[in-house]
């Protein structure tokens, strides 16, 4: 299972940059950004995997719990994410105020 | 004094700001400059305060998050404060104090700066980069009036989100493929993963360090940021934005990578040599002054990299001498480049014929910088240069040292078009002359600065500190030492 | 103008392939041997350590509360930011928000939406949950007034000052009792250490700092989200600038 996880987080990284290297849409760099930034969250996740886990609450009722850390790093870094994603939609709606466009080609200051 | 209040100190300050806004708008002003000395004073005491390593939360280093301060980061914290109280006193009289969210943010970066030169945790790392990244986006977008600022900030945004996730993917792997996070207990397990984990680690972590730094393959957004940021915004960025990433990279590559694999030190060798021509080549073609300016950091940026990647005790000394040359003379540069680019309301270098005879003292300084910036013994850059020549041929590193100095020249080149229109005659008398007391007082302490630090080779503390700094980084054993003593 | 573009796209599938692969190369799955390194302390030493029963409130709030400090002043920083480049611009009344009886049960939902944030909130450090998502769920209620009773309720009746206020001294609540541990002669954010009552485990009062930490952060990130969704509704609603100029 371990390495279906990792694969599918690898390759959820690669869709969000080819996404963003790609498309010439503002909104669809903005996904891409989430989406490389689910991938890593992902790849985090499945590293506190631990076989027959029970979730890291006391009294660990009926077995070994997973490793907590990953979790701990995933919750700050979905933050962190939230905050930047939030920001790319402000300049966003900033720019198109401006151009009334989120081509990047029509967008002089963005091109290149 | 315990390291933590350099960095608690501007977060205060940015926490409130915002209160004295809502309940007591009188003292928004005062308040500004007297966190703004409280937080460099704490900043210069905890670098006074020699080298220690202490725990968050009282916890031992591999539980806790540690902040270390050694010569390294003492030499950044430095540099971190004299840059940004410059940078805000000139902010004081561009702006007034009005536009408080503007120092909320700025305060929020002084922080998240003194943060990532301090801390001794990787994911600890990652969370005060960001910080610095959002405070930085915003800063340069500011004021929101100006579109050309909205466009570069969204840029620097992409670009810096992109560079994050790969330091957080590095990150990733680290944790993945030892299960710690402190950089000094790590600098001894990682180099027992497997050689492709190691690899990716250390990829990630560069191409990261590479797009926050401005470095090439990741160095489009730099010359928008910087010529489209206000004037004090722009001296701050090339003046100490940069150079903590610059400092992230040397801490992570010799600590982390020296002793595993000497091949990342051969990538920024490469990366850096190819930055440093872009960077004049580009330079050279600008007719706008501050976009030439923009682009002699890229340069800049370059020319460290170059000093990290000779993977000696005598490059770290160079690339910190550098850093620190550079801060004092961009800083200058860009803030005389913005009194004179208000003075003919234009940025174009050909509009700013004639200005020598209004602001003779703003264009000797900017002389004097220029000078500095490109290498004209004996002024400062002349001294780092030549630290980072004999480190690079220590090395056996020919080509990029030849690279420096043909960038040398080359710099002196472009400097020297935007002098001569300043000399030459006018055929028209500039339409704004508006008195500059504060920043022309900065200009000069800065010039200042830039004499001493021309002599710090021959002063014996300086220099002794300086290789010292070089030392004690280029091993690594020390800063292990201190924090898992 | 056709093929440059099917290069570009053809040169970003070969870097995206190439770093997939890399990045597959350098993924390593060993046998799992039990946890080792700083987790092991985490699970074992949580109970003895802070009190809590959930271990990764433990790791956000107590061991690692720094790294949390930070996350919040990431939100912090946006907040702010939203707020500079949407500044000067009012609210108007552009709609009057759904039917009455919507509005009806709207009113009678509100009071059970924050009973179950601040429940969120108080409890992180036993349950699922803690300041964010507390706050985040606290936000909502103020989306949803903006959606049901439409957009110029809210600014009326909680200023954007109250706001400002209120995750402004959130923020500043978390750095004090960060320092409490620096004055009783310990680190920044020490718990247990500096005095806090452990308490016992699994009642609401236990943990030391912790709860007293998720208050905080749920004061910074609700009254937060909040300010960033109304930054962007109000430029939204601004008919002054509906229409984009023509460049």
């Amino acid at each position: 299972m371990l390495p279906i996880s990792y694969g599918t987080a690898i390759i959820v990284f690669c869709i969000g940059l080819y996404t963003i290297l790609s498309k010439r849409n503002l909104f669809k760099t903005v996904i891409g950004l989430s989406l490389m930034e689910g991938g890593v969250l992902m790849l985090i996740t499945s590293s506190g995997y631990v076989p027959g886990g029970v979730p890291a609450l006391l009294p660990f009722a009926g077995g070994e719990p997973v490793n907590p850390l990953p979790h701990s790093f995933t919750l700050t870094a979905i933050v962190i994410g939230a905050a930047d994603v939030a920001l790319a939609l402000a300049f966003i709606i900033k720019i198109h105020r401006r151009y009334g466009t989120v081509d990047i080609d029509k967008i002089r200051g963005l091109r290149g | 004094m315990n390291p933590v209040l350099a960095i608690v100190a501007p977060f205060l300050a940015a926490f409130t700001i915002p209160l004295f806004f809502v309940f007591r708008k009188r003292w928004i002003g005062s308040s500004i400059v007297l966190f703004g000395i409280l937080s460099a004073l704490l900043s210069l005491f905890v670098a006074a305060g020699g080298e220690r390593a202490v725990v968050m939360g009282g916890w031992n280093p591999e539980v806790g998050i540690t902040l270390v301060v050694d010569s390294l980061s003492t030499a950044f914290l430095i540099l971190a404060a004299l840059g940004f109280s410059a940078s805000l006193s000139a902010a004081t009289e561009a702006f007034g104090y009005g536009p408080w969210r503007f120092y909320v943010l700025f305060f929020l970066s002084w922080a998240a700066t003194n943060g990532i030169i301090l801390t001794g945790d990787l994911f600890n790392l990652f969370v005060f980069f960001e910080i610095f990244s959002v405070a930085a986006y915003l800063v340069v977008a500011y004021p929101p009036r100006s579109w050309q600022a909205i466009e570069a900030g969204f840029k620097y945004l992409i670009f810096g989100t992109v560079g994050a996730l790969f330091l957080l993917i590095g990150i990733a792997y680290a944790f993945m493929a030892t299960g710690q996070l402190n950089m000094a207990i790590l600098a001894r397990v990682l180099p027992r993963a497997p050689e492709t984990t190691l690899s990716v680690v250390i990829g990630c972590l560069v191409v990261g360090l590479f797009i926050k730094s401005g470095t090439v393959p990741g160095h489009f957004w730099l010359p928008d940021a910087h010529s489209s940021a206000q004037t004090p915004v722009s001296a701050l960025l090339s003046g100490v934005f940069v150079k903590v990433s610059l400092y992230a990279l040397i801490r992570l590559t010799f600590l982390l990578f020296g002793n595993a694999d000497g091949r990342v030190f051969f990538v920024l060798l490469l990366f850096g040599t190819v930055t440093l021509c872009l960077g004049h080549l580009m330079a050279f073609q600008q007719e706008d002054i501050k976009r030439l300016l923009a682009y002699s950091t890229v340069a800049q940026v370059g020319t460290i990299v170059i000093a990290i990647g000779c993977a000696s005790a005598g490059g770290i000394a160079a690339a910190v001498y550098h850093a620190f040359n550079h801060m004092a003379a961009k800083m200058g540069l860009f803030l005389v480049a913005g009194v004179l680019a208000e003075d003919r309301a234009s940025r174009d270098i050909a509009q700013m014929r004639g200005l020598f005879r209004h602001r003779p003292l703003f264009v000797l300084a900017f002389c004097l910088f220029a000078a500095s910036i490109a290498g004209i013994p004996p002024l400062n850059g002349f001294m780092s240069k030549w630290f980072l020549l004999v480190a690079a041929a220590e090395r056996g590193a020919l080509i990029p040292a030849a690279a420096v100095v043909a960038g040398t020249v080359l710099s002196a080149a472009y400097y020297l078009r935007a002098i001569t229109a300043f000399f030459s005659p006018a055929e028209t008398e500039p339409p704004h002359l508006r008195p500059h007391p504060v920043t022309g007082a900065i200009v000069m302490l800065l010039a200042l600065l830039g004499l001493v630090l021309a002599l710090a080779p021959y002063i014996d503390p300086l220099r002794e500190g300086l290789l010292a700094v070089g030392s004690d980084t280029s091993s690594g054993a020390r800063y292990i030492g201190r924090v898992l003593q | 103008m056709k093929s440059p573009r099917n290069l570009q796209r053809l040169g970003a599938l070969a870097l995206s392939l190439a770093l997939g692969w890399w990045l597959w190369q350098g993924v390593t799955i060993s046998p799992f041997q039990g946890i080792t390194g700083p987790a092991a302390r985490y699970i074992h030493g949580t109970a003895r350590d802070t009190g809590a029963a959930n271990v990764v409130a433990a790791i956000l709030f107590d061991y690692r509360g720094f790294d949390t400090l930070g996350e919040a002043s990431v939100i912090y920083t946006t907040v702010c930011g939203v707020a500079l480049l949407f500044a000067k611009r009012r609210y108007r009344r552009s709609s009057h928000g759904l039917s009455f009886i919507v509005k009806r049960s709207m009113a009678l939902l509100v009071p059970f939406i924050l009973l179950y944030a601040s429940s969120i909130i108080v409890m992180g450090h036993l349950s699922p949950g803690g300041g964010f998502q507390g706050g985040s769920v606290m936000a909502t209620v103020t989306i949803l007034f903006c959606v049901i009773y439409g957009s110029s309720f809210e600014a009326a009746r909680v200023s954007p000052k109250v706001k400002e206020t209120i995750e402004s001294s959130g923020a500043l609540l978390f750095v004090l009792i960060g320092l409490v541990g620096l004055v009783t002669g310990g680190a920044f954010l020490t718990n247990i250490a500096a005095g806090f009552p452990r308490g016992t485990m699994g009642q609401l009062f236990s943990g030391g700092t912790i709860p007293l930490l998720n208050i905080a952060v749920g004061m910074k990130v609700g009254a937060g989200l909040s300010t960033l969704f109304y930054s962007m509704v109000k430029i939204l609603e601004d008919p002054t600038e509906s229409s984009p100029p023509e460049v």
